[in-house]
């Protein structure tokens, strides 16, 4: 298909040429002026390691296993993220455990083993739409970056404590109630 | 009270012989020392901040921030000043890389031939009035009035600052490089010409060619309003003979790399790229004088040595500024526009200017 070029025609004040760069040189310096007399705070750049970007709503950062209050992690092993995951990603060992004030003497599930790759993870959010108990969710942290690739393999412990300090919550490391041994 | 009765020892002495009498120096050699330090090391300083003026500058007409992490001890960020310090150590610290096949001499000549027009042209140019102190009249200028080169000797010296850039790029040996020297060259024979004839526009209606002439010849009436054309080629000329954005062939960074600097690193990097602001002072520094009354204030006959030197400084700040300006205005042009430009529309506009000075002059008879 043949392009119709439009020919503007110029007025001669257009093409003297110089007119137009004083035009031009006006909107550039009405920007310096603008720019200039804006407080810092309030100029588009967000100066980054200094000042962060409120994430919006729905962003999708790090993870976070969630936890009860007693610290007991929420997740009942049922490997719905994992299987749900794209990038595969994610590895779960289950284990067993008795909990009175919870599960009334049952056995129940709990993850021992809780890896997301963050390397492979693509932070879709699948895992956490796929989760029945909620237990995952992917929050505002994006500043993930390591030295090695081994640091970047986040395990349970890891994932229950990425977002402790921000909401003031105690970092842990243990398990509440002791697992059940297999039979 | 006792009436105050003139002694012969209190006879004001001008501070400037106090300091040379202690300095073991006669005025007038003590005076040219200082002309000589502040015609070299003004446009030098002068050229360094405006590389932070560009910078900041830029990114202020731009809606960004620039350059504002460069800190003294880590502590004082000054608005990016110390970048600029930052910028020379690295500079320096920089390993001084010659390409295999470059040519060595014309390799090492370039930086030198590009940085001495560009400091050398301030040597004519009066950058305050004249004054009386004691029995003897102090000019500010490091040559003096009647030295026989006058308004010459600047064009003369700034045509000389293509070689810089062309033996910067033959001696690179980089096609690039050859590109943009062939395009200075051909840039310069284009523009020079319309800039002479704007000049000489000036020097018609003075009736002489030295710049202090030029000077008292704008008492009444600044050269730009008569000549506003004049000005205006001048102006642009002045903006291919800095290789400045409208006009910056010889450079390209988005058609061939980096021009006639795409060899070249460290310090001589930096001394060509320093060399473009000096030529930047130099060329605002021109225009002050030839079409706004050099060091003239408005409205006041006899400014005096200080406001006259700082409203010459003024002025050479304020044209400074416009050429950041207009280079974050305007995009470069196609190098058969500037063609058509140089020998069709800024000669002929500068041929008619003269010949309309000309005319005029004529006229009053």
């Amino acid at each position: 298909m043949a392009v119709i070029v439009k020919k503007v025609e110029l007025s001669w004040l257009d093409r003297t040429y110089v007119w137009p760069v004083l035009k031009g040189m006006a909107i550039t310096f009405g920007h310096f002026l603008r720019q200039i007399t804006t407080p810092s705070r309030k100029r588009f750049t967000i100066q980054y390691p200094d000042w962060k970007k409120e994430m919006p709503e729905g962003y999708r950062g790090l993870h976070e296993l969630k936890r009860f209050e007693d610290g007991a992690i929420k997740c009942v092993a049922c490997f719905m993220c994992a299987e749900a995951c794209p990038a595969r990603c994610i590895t779960i060992e289950a284990e067993e455990f008795s909990d009175l004030t919870h599960t009334q003497g049952f056995e129940e599930k709990r993850p021992k083993v809780f890896k997301i790759d963050m390397l492979r993870c693509i932070y879709c959010g699948y895992c956490e739409e796929a989760c029945p108990k909620d237990a995952i969710w992917l929050r505002k942290d994006y500043e993930l970056a390591a030295y090695d690739r081994l640091s970047m393999q986040y395990g349970k412990w890891d994932l229950m404590n990425t977002y402790a300090d921000q909401d003031g919550k105690l970092r842990l490391s243990e398990d509440p109630t002791p697992a059940a041994p297999r039979p | 009270m006792p009436t105050q009765r003139p002694r012969p020892w209190s006879r004001p002495i001008p501070p400037a012989t106090v300091i040379a009498r202690a300095l073991h120096l006669a005025p007038e050699t003590f005076w040219m020392v200082v002309k000589v330090l502040i015609v070299l090391l003004g446009p030098l300083s002068l050229a360094a901040l405006l590389t932070w003026v560009e910078r900041r500058g830029s990114a202020m007409l731009q809606d960004r921030i620039g350059p504002n992490r460069a800190a003294i001890l880590g502590r004082w960020r000054l608005l990016g000043f110390p970048q600029i310090v930052a910028d020379g150590l690295k500079a320096f610290l920089k390993e001084d890389l010659v390409p295999p096949h470059a040519n060595r001499v014309l390799f090492w000549l370039a930086p030198i031939l590009a940085f001495l027009p560009a400091a050398l042209g301030f040597a004519v140019i009066p950058f305050g009035q004249s004054f009386q102190s004691g029995d003897r009249t102090y000019h500010m200028s490091l040559l003096d009035p009647g030295n026989g080169m006058g308004m010459l000797y600047p064009m003369a010296i700034g045509a000389l600052a293509v070689y810089g850039v062309l033996a910067a790029a033959w001696g690179s040996n980089n096609k690039w490089s050859i590109l943009g020297g062939m395009r200075a060259s051909a840039q310069m024979v284009s523009y020079e010409l319309a800039m002479s004839l704007a000049v000489l526009a000036v020097f018609l209606t003075t009736g002489g060619y030295d710049p202090h002439e030029i000077i008292e010849s704008q008492r009444g009436l600044w050269n730009v309003v008569p000549q506003v054309v004049g000005f205006l080629v001048f102006f642009t000329c002045m903006f291919a003979e800095t290789g400045r954005l409208p006009f910056d062939f010889a450079e390209g960074e988005s058609e061939i790399v980096a021009g006639y600097l795409t060899e070249f690193g460290s310090m001589k990097f930096a001394l060509m790229y320093l060399s473009e602001y000096i030529h930047i002072v130099t060329a605002s520094a021109l225009v002050a004088t030839l079409y706004f009354g050099g060091w003239r204030v408005p409205f006041v006959a006899d400014p005096g040595p200080i406001l006259s030197v700082l409203a010459f400084l003024a002025k050479v700040v304020f044209f400074a500024w416009v050429f950041v300006w207009v280079r974050w205005t305007l995009p470069r042009f196609r190098y058969d526009q500037l063609m058509r430009l140089g020998w069709k529309v800024l000669l002929p506009l500068s041929l008619g200017n003269f010949l309309l000075q000309a005319f005029l002059i004529y006229r009053r008879g």
